[in-house]
């Protein structure tokens, strides 16, 4: 039972990240590598405000977001001159920026939170205190879970509203003619900065998330493999509307649980997993490049 | 006096001479990456799997028994032929269907990822080395280097320039330079698309291939090499200007010299932050790089 919570959990928190990583690809058409690195920035943002500070849940995830939501305009701003391949190059630049921040933000001499010693560089931060809301405490797994599902649900809320409203409207033409939209007066650069800021504002919360199941974080949260693993999400799931990421999530995270029951060897079951990771990614844009349950084409 | 200058000179030479052998390195992998993304326009991430594989292969075929002389040039040849796959497999059957750019992008990166995780299935995820024990040193005029980097050097610097006389002076060079130029014209001229996108794929395999067992050979690897290697080809690339073969050689140099120069000054460990800073001011201020034409972004998107 308590495997199947995890599991529930998990799938909670990528739903939040596909649904999130959907807004950048899916609406504004623009392929993103650095979404890791801001669900890694909320992460540890929530974890030094409730260690250092003793923030409570609430208001940690909110000052997390606007953290990720500023610092999404490292991404946004090159997205106003740079499309296709050199968008997805520049967004790998900030993913290796923010993991080279965060690996090497260390000092072995100061206390873990000064900032000498921000993020304690390769061996992480341990002992982060379990989500905390007026006095309830979600430490247990089975309590945690509704937690994490109410903040997936609220996340999906803001995402179907934003994509109902006139906004999205004009996300979508932006998306399908970028000249065309700019004729008609919209403003598509700010267009773009408000998109991304949500997105990366968004994801936070599951890196927050993260932090406060796992109550353990290091830098691989914001790898090169992670952002690749959320990319796969929304590209297998099929971006641009609302059923295709969530689609994705579950895939993606169910997936590696049934090759657990193959009694594969430890040695070889992670690499295999990235490895059929790999081999969907080729087969989906061969066969199904608008993902099992997507409305759009990547251009 | 003069002992004082000379010894304030050579900490400098030697991180000169550092940098332009690691530069001349990532110039040979630029310069795979550009032979491939010039005429077809696939940004081939696949390349960072073939060049972490190279290796592997040597060592697979020299403990089978093996020597050098003849490993070398299988290993070489494999990885050709896994470069010729990719685009025969996978990327010519998707420009068939008239996929757009980023189908050809992530296809690429699903089959680095598959590459790389064969790799580390059959021969483990920890470094290797080709080489035991010290390798022999040269000194030149007061810095020193070791074989390895004079090797590479000297390999480094005849494959350049030869790919370079090739594409100016040969006719296989001109059409290469032509279907990068226009392909829809190149065709209706008569000359086979299919046939030269390979070719480009096989130049490509094989100078990866060649950076990798040069590199491997001084340092040491692992499944993961590929990947950095070809990111900081791409830096090159955009350095030196992604329209032009020439750029991204001397991008690759230019950014080998920055890297050396952050060893020395800063620390090893910002090597990444400075180089991902180095590619943002370019794509930022410059982004059709050094040598590169100015284009508007409509025409190049």
């Amino acid at each position: 039972m308590n495997y199947l919570i995890h599991l529930l959990i998990y799938f909670d928190i990528y739903v939040i990240v596909a649904l999130s990583l959907n807004l950048i690809v899916g609406y504004c058409g623009m392929l993103s590598l650095a979404h890791a690195a801001f669900y890694a920035v909320g992460g540890y943002a929530y974890a030094l405000l409730a260690l250092k500070l003793g923030c409570g849940f609430l208001p940690a995830i909110g000052i997390a977001a606007v953290i990720c939501a500023l610092l999404s305009l490292a991404v946004s701003l090159p997205a106003w001159r740079l499309k296709g391949d050199f968008f997805v190059l520049a967004s790998l630049a900030v993913q290796a920026l923010i993991f080279s921040l965060i690996y090497n933000w260390s000092d072995a001499n100061a206390a873990l939170g000064t900032w000498q010693n921000l993020t304690n560089g390769p061996f992480g931060i341990p002992g982060i205190p379990k989500a905390e809301i007026a006095g309830l405490r979600f430490a247990r797994p089975t309590s945690f879970i509704w937690l994490a599902t109410a903040l997936a649900v609220a996340c999906a809320f803001i995402v179907w509203r934003l994509k109902k409203s006139p906004w999205g409207r004009v996300l979508v033409s932006m998306r399908e003619d970028e000249l065309a939209a700019r004729s008609l007066g919209k403003n598509t650069r700010l267009l773009k900065v408000q998109a991304i800021a949500i997105a990366s504002g968004l994801v936070a919360f599951a890196g927050a998330l993260y932090a406060a199941h796992v109550s353990y974080l290091d830098p691989s949260s914001a790898s090169l493999d992670e952002s690749i693993l959320m990319l796969s999400m929304v590209i297998v799931g099929g971006v641009g509307n609302f059923r295709g990421p969530i689609i994705g999530a579950l895939v993606l995270i169910a997936l590696p649980e049934l090759l657990r029951f193959a009694h594969l060897p430890d040695a070889i079951a992670a690499n295999l997993r990235l490895g059929i990771y790999g081999l969907l990614l080729v087969l989906m844009m061969h066969f199904r490049p608008q993902g099992l349950a997507g409305e759009y084409r990547l251009s | 006096m003069q002992k004082d200058a000379t010894s304030k000179l050579t900490p400098f030479v030697q991180i000169l001479l550092n940098g332009l052998i690691s530069g001349s390195a990532i110039a040979l992998v630029a310069v795979a990456f550009q032979m491939v993304y010039l005429p077809t326009r696939v940004f081939f991430i696949g390349l960072a799997g073939i060049y972490s594989l190279t290796p592997y292969l040597l060592l697979f075929a020299a403990k089978a028994g093996a020597p050098l002389a003849v490993g070398i040039p299988l290993a070489l040849a494999a990885s050709v032929f896994v470069a010729l796959a990719c685009e025969w497999l996978n990327h010519a059957r998707l420009a068939r269907k008239g996929a757009s750019d980023g189908a050809h992008l992530i296809s690429s990166l699903g089959i680095y990822i598959v590459l790389v995780q064969l790799i580390a299935i059959f021969w483990g995820n920890d470094t290797k080395s080709l080489h035991i024990g010290l390798d022999s040193t040269v000194h030149f005029s007061g810095s020193v280097l070791t074989g390895s980097q004079l090797l590479m050097a000297c390999v480094a610097a005849a494959l350049l320039l030869g790919v370079l006389a090739i594409l100016r002076a040969s006719s296989i060079g001109l059409r290469l330079r032509a279907l990068a130029d226009n392909p829809t014209q190149f065709a209706l001229f008569g000359f086979d698309v299919d046939a030269h996108r390979l070719i480009a794929f096989a130049f490509a395999g094989a100078f990866a291939a060649a950076s990798s067992l040069l590199t491997a050979y001084d340092l040491g690897f692992d499944p993961y090499t590929g990947l950095h290697a070809v990111l900081l080809a791409v830096v090159a690339v955009i350095i030196g200007g992604r329209h032009s073969f020439a750029g991204p050689a001397i991008g690759g140099l230019l950014l080998g010299l920055v890297r050396a120069q952050v060893v020395w000054h800063l620390s090893a460990r910002w090597q990444e932050a400075v180089t991902s800073g180095v590619l943002a001011l370019f794509l930022l201020l410059r982004p059709h790089g050094l040598f590169g034409k100015k284009t508007r972004i409509e025409a190049t998107a």
